[in-house]
């Protein structure tokens, strides 16, 4: 009785020295794993240095084969991204990263909407990449340099595309709907005001096929109609005006107009039933800035192919484009800043442009067969690098402000959205949006 | 959020009454204290030399155990809970009260040990705050959906399993899988199945004559969808629960009520369900605290993921609404204002309970 | 016999045990009045059956689904009506979720930081819960009533500061920084003191201690042993609760280095080209769990029974 007593103690003894040794792993583990070190440390196995990129929604740098064409060029780097889709869950991380320095990747980008307010609170987290002497501020648009440098001249980011809007239109439904399917034709149904477009709409809307809405989204229509304005929400000195802007407003009545009369689709962009109705086709147009093409090449699949084609925008206008910075705490701060002046040189802008749809924000390369003579065959072989450079030449230089992605996000959701699918009327949209647009940037 | 108390449920109702009670009537011998008492002297027998004229060594040795025994019985206990109360005391004590001093203050995202004092300006707008409000009855409106029917399902599912039954534990099993399933899993294919346009639930509806229901975009119908996920994963767990304590009902008193010819239903009510009281009780109080503090589901209700919950944010509870002033609009300050807020209603909500759970003692 | 001996420290088998009527169900006479509840006495009808049926199909319905879903694609996904049964996709969708999502990271994060805090809250719990339970010291109800008190405060409501800590320490994305929060619990400690309560005579610690043995040996023979059935209890709801935290974890974390909600969370919200791959990862996500489930379904069912019944 004793001797077994005293081995089930010894055996207790071992299971439990082997729990607590557990214990003291598991903890020793956790505290040893180092903030992006799984990513790090996978590819570092083979002795490259491996830079990652954090990114949101659809840049297409992999797809576009950059990173292969820079790790063949410098063998010694790898590269590798994280994606988020939407800007709105990507942006907080970002800052909150910013905020603890900790578990940046080396390269972060910043979507337009966002680069005024880390301009103005997150300059000192970013390296200076406006004086290496691998980047010429002259191959940039001059609005689209500024707005990436500090008032004191710091560039902390890099412009890579820009988002020169077009719309694409199915040509199968317009046909349908007795509408003219040639791009120019069509282009020229809504020239120069985005009312003629809507006209278009309630054409289609008569003549059409049932189950097709006009447009995908009166959010999306909001998007692209504020883009083409001379002004947003701020005005030159930097003070919030949305209330009082026309502009805002002449948008907001195209958005909610197209809302009330049934035109769209009642979705909201980027999620999955949105590529849902798009691979099913039961929508005929959607405001296409230049990078949403690879988007819809994606989500339509094989059986859209060559059903969509590509028409001007009503007016010209930018929407979404990009940034890349490098944090001050990034791992490898002096790999990083040289990959994103190669990344957004305008020979890797054209490629991205080629490859993905990406349009260049710098309009020296506009002049190059690579993007000039561009076509996509996705499209009808529409000659998009003609038509995104007609819209980039004439888009209108807006003041962008720290608060402008959460001012759009609240018009675009609490108000033109509530119009689309709970059927309030334009004006007690409005009150809703404002209140929410208060609530959001009150301290 | 709902996991972190929802183990809570087997802490089982009577707990804290029972805490006090037994304590009293623990023996509590003298001799856990101080010097061997006689009774301990014969508690030791067996033990080599225990000789009964102790030499002055031993003597010596003797005292300096002693020492050691008292110092040890002394300090053990606070040794005993010094682990918990140090990582409890960093991690969920400090922040508790480092919450309401940053509620005080506006502190932005951007620069978050920045901070600017305010008053008790965050709260004062809490009170005007008509997302606030809304946020609140959205997280009432959502609980209420979400418990009332699945305590009553669970009550009637522990009622039926409470039979002799074949193949008992491949049921009280299946039942568990939902509970296995994360938020986050679980929440991903509801959304698929609640889909308006391609949802498999709208389709079934079709079949049946039944128009598509916009199960984003209404209030009552997100509602009652995200509801169903909570219903869904944490019916048949509580359905365990309250077998369990069906299991602990003194069968006499069945016998005597059959006696008094009380049909299956009397017995039901008049025996199994005041039976079960303290641990209904229980399972209200933690599922009313897990649906006070509803996150994951509703955040990912919405396709986008997005804390605003729904277009009119008709199904935005408290925790999205705190999540988006702090991670979305990036007023930290404010989200420890709705923290602080959230925290007061509970203790209301505790409060309650414990005076409810008195008089129903009383009642007994 | 030593009074040391693990043996008599089990205490007497608890004529509430949930498994008991089951055993019993064969006609072996009861020795007790009290041994099964309501309705044990009686079989259940076809109704009864019935109705499980249907409790069984919806509750493993979703899970199936997200297997249906996962084998399909994005296009087949927007028809109607939907899938009902396999398709062929399922090997690729689960292997582009694997990748996409990060998810071999994931599930060795998550089994770290399940895994410490299972263990960290049981350990805790037990040596604290017992102290609370047997021992006497200055300040002991009122500790045990801050203990009990903290038990429904929301996570919400140390996720500010948690973050200004982790923004000062520049853990973000660190495994710790989701362990240390959650790694003692409030509940944990009053489980076990609960259990102790009652299981663990308080003779048994005095004999122990007569016999000169000191706390840590008073612990590790005594209360151990006995403490054992809850500990198991108690270490596996908390590493059920642990595996499927979401709160603090998707702000802590990101997609690089990521728990397994984390990453689902990420790929809910990625840039997926297919909702099918979405439900390979949620699939893959879940699992685990569900094969534990599976394995030790029996273990895991009475053990929630026992908690409910004992506290």
């Amino acid at each position: 009785m004793t001797r077994m007593a005293r081995r089930t103690r010894r055996s207790r003894h071992r299971m439990a020295a082997a729990v607590a040794a557990t214990l003291g792993a598991a903890l020793v583990a956790g505290c040893a794993d180092d903030g992006g070190g799984g990513a790090a440390e996978r590819a570092g196995s083979d002795g490259r240095t491996t830079l990652t990129v954090g990114l949101f929604g659809t840049f297409g740098f992999q797809e576009a084969g950059l990173y292969e064409e820079y790790e063949r060029l410098n063998p010694g780097i790898a590269i590798e991204q994280t994606v988020v889709e939407r800007n709105e869950n990507y942006y907080p991380q970002l800052l909150t990263r910013l905020a603890s320095d900790s578990g940046l990747a080396d390269v972060q980008a910043v979507e337009v909407g966002n680069i005024a307010e880390v301009t103005a609170t997150q300059a000192d987290k970013f390296v200076d990449l406006g004086e290496r002497p691998d980047v010429d501020p002259g191959d940039w648009f001059d609005w689209k340099w500024q707005q990436g440098t500090t008032a004191d001249g710091k560039t902390i980011a890099l412009g890579t595309d820009i988002g020169p809007m077009a719309i694409c239109y199915r040509k199968d439904h317009f046909e349908a709907a007795g509408l003219p399917t040639d791009r120019a034709e069509v282009s020229r149904l809504w020239a120069g005001d985005w009312r003629k477009y809507l006209d278009t709409g309630k054409r289609f809307m008569a003549d059409g096929p049932d189950d097709v809405a006009w447009v995908d989204s009166a959010g999306g229509l909001y998007s692209a109609a504020i883009a083409s304005a001379e002004s947003r929400y701020y005005d030159a000195d930097g003070d919030i005006v949305y209330q009082d802007n026309p502009d805002v407003r002449a948008a907001w009545d195209i958005a909610t107009t197209a809302a009330e009369e049934g035109m769209t689709a009642r979705q909201e962009q980027f999620t999955p039933p949105w590529d849902k109705a798009m691979n099913n086709g039961t929508f005929a147009t959607l405001s296409c800035p230049a990078w949403m093409l690879g988007y819809i090449q994606d989500k339509g699949g094989e059986q859209s192919e060559g059903l969509w084609d590509v028409a001007d925008a009503p007016r010209p206008g930018n929407w979404g484009g990009s940034f890349l910075g490098v944090p001050e705490s990034a791992p490898h701060k002096e790999e990083a800043a040289k990959f994103v002046a190669w990344l957004t040189a305008p020979e890797q802008q054209a490629t991205l442009f080629e490859e993905r749809g990406s349009f260049p924000s710098s309009p020296s390369s506009y002049d190059t067969p690579t993007v000039a003579d561009a076509t996509h065959d996705y499209f009808g072989e529409a000659p998009i690098g003609e038509i995104f450079a007609r819209a980039a030449e004439g888009i209108p230089t807006q003041h962008i402000g720290p608060k402008d992605q959460i001012i759009a996000e609240n018009i675009g959701r609490s108000g033109v959205r509530q119009v689309e699918q709970k059927g309030l009327s334009p004006d007690e949209a409005w009150d809703e949006a404002v209140k929410a647009v208060e609530n959001a940037l009150g301290r | 959020m709902r996991e972190t108390t929802t183990t809570g449920t087997d802490g089982a109702g009577a707990a804290p009454r029972d805490a006090g009670a037994r304590d009293a009537a623990a023996p509590r011998p003298a001799r856990s204290h101080g010097a061997p008492s006689p009774a301990a002297g014969g508690a030791g027998r067996g033990r080599a030399g225990a000789a009964p004229a102790p030499s002055a060594a031993e003597e010596r040795r003797r005292a300096r155990r002693s020492r050691r025994y008292r110092r040890d019985v002394r300090w053990s206990p606070y040794a005993f809970v010094a682990p918990f109360f140090l990582v409890f005391g960093a991690f969920g004590l400090f922040p508790l009260l480092y919450t309401g001093w940053a509620s005080l203050h506006r502190v932005s995202l951007t620069a978050p040990t920045d901070m600017e004092w305010a008053g008790l300006g965050n709260f004062t707008r809490l009170l005007g705050d008509e997302f606030f409000w809304n946020a609140l009855g959205n997280t009432f409106s959502i609980g209420v959906l979400a418990t009332v029917p699945q305590l009553l399902m669970a009550l009637g599912l522990a009622h039926v399993m409470n039979y002799r039954l074949r193949g008992s534990t491949f049921f009280r099993v299946t039942m568990l899988a939902p509970y296995a399933t994360s938020v986050a899993a679980a929440t991903l294919v509801f959304v698929m199945l609640y889909g308006r346009d391609y949802g498999m639930i709208n389709w079934a509806l079709g079949a049946v004559g039944v128009d598509p229901v916009d199960w984003q975009n209404g209030t009552l119908s997100s509602q009652f969808a995200i509801s169903t996920i909570v219903i869904w994963r944490w019916t048949g767990y509580n359905t365990l629960i309250y077998l369990a304590a069906m299991q602990a009902v003194p069968r006499d008193l069945y016998e005597s009520a059959a006696l008094d010819g009380a049909s299956r239903w009397q017995q039901f009510t008049h025996v199994t369900i005041p039976s079960l009281r303290p641990t209904i009780l229980f399972t209200v109080v933690v599922s009313t605290i897990g649906a006070m503090q509803l996150f994951g589901e509703p955040l990912l209700f919405s396709p986008g993921g997005s804390p605003a919950g729904g277009v009119d944010h008709q199904y935005q509870t408290l925790g999205l609404y705190l999540y988006e002033q702090g991670w979305v609009n990036l007023h930290l300050g404010r989200a420890s204002a709705i923290a602080w807020a959230m925290f007061l209603i509970l203790l209301l909500i505790a409060v309650v309970a414990a005076v409810v759970a008195r008089r129903l003692r009383k009642s007994q | 016999m030593s009074v040391l001996s693990p043996v008599d420290a089990r205490k007497p088998r608890d004529p509430r045990d949930p498994r008991e009527p089951r055993k019993g169900a064969a006609g072996r006479p009861r020795r007790r009045s009290r041994a099964a509840g309501a309705g044990g006495q009686f079989h259940g009808g076809r109704i009864a059956y019935l109705i499980l049926a249907v409790v069984t199909a919806v509750s493993v319905f979703p899970l199936v689904w997200t297997a249906v879903a996962a084998s399909r694609d994005n296009t087949r996904l927007a028809e109607s009506p939907p899938p009902f049964w396999f398709g062929s996709n399922l090997p690729r969708n689960l292997e582009i979720a694997w990748h996409d999502a990060n998810l071999g990271l994931a599930f060795l994060n998550t089994l770290v930081v399940a895994g410490s805090i299972a263990l960290g809250t049981v350990l805790f719990g037990t040596l604290a819960g017992f102290a609370f339970a047997k021992l006497r010291f200055r300040f002991r109800t009122a500790l045990l009533l801050l203990t009990i008190g903290t038990m429904m405060v929301p996570p919400q409501l140390s996720v500010v500061p948690l973050f200004m800590a982790i923004a000062e320490l520049q853990w973000t994305n660190r495994l710790p920084a989701v362990v240390l929060p959650t790694l003692v619990s409030a509940f944990g400690v009053f489980f076990m003191r609960q259990y102790l309560v009652r299981a663990l005579p308080g003779e048994l610690v005095e004999a122990a201690r007569v016999d000169g043995a000191n706390s840590l040996r008073v612990v590790w023979h005594v209360v151990f042993p006995v403490a054992r059935p809850a500990m198991a209890v108690l270490g596996m709801l908390t590493f059920v609760m642990a595996w499927n935290d979401f709160f603090w974890p998707i702000i802590a974390l990101t997609q690089q280095n990521p728990t397994v909600q984390v990453a689902l969370t990420g790929l809910g919200r990625g840039y997926i080209p297919d909702q099918s791959v979405i439900m390979a990862g949620a699939l893959l996500g879940t699992l685990p769990l569900l094969l534990v489930l599976a394995v030790f379904g029996r273990q895991i069912v009475g053990g929630i029974m026992q908690g409910a019944v004992k506290g």
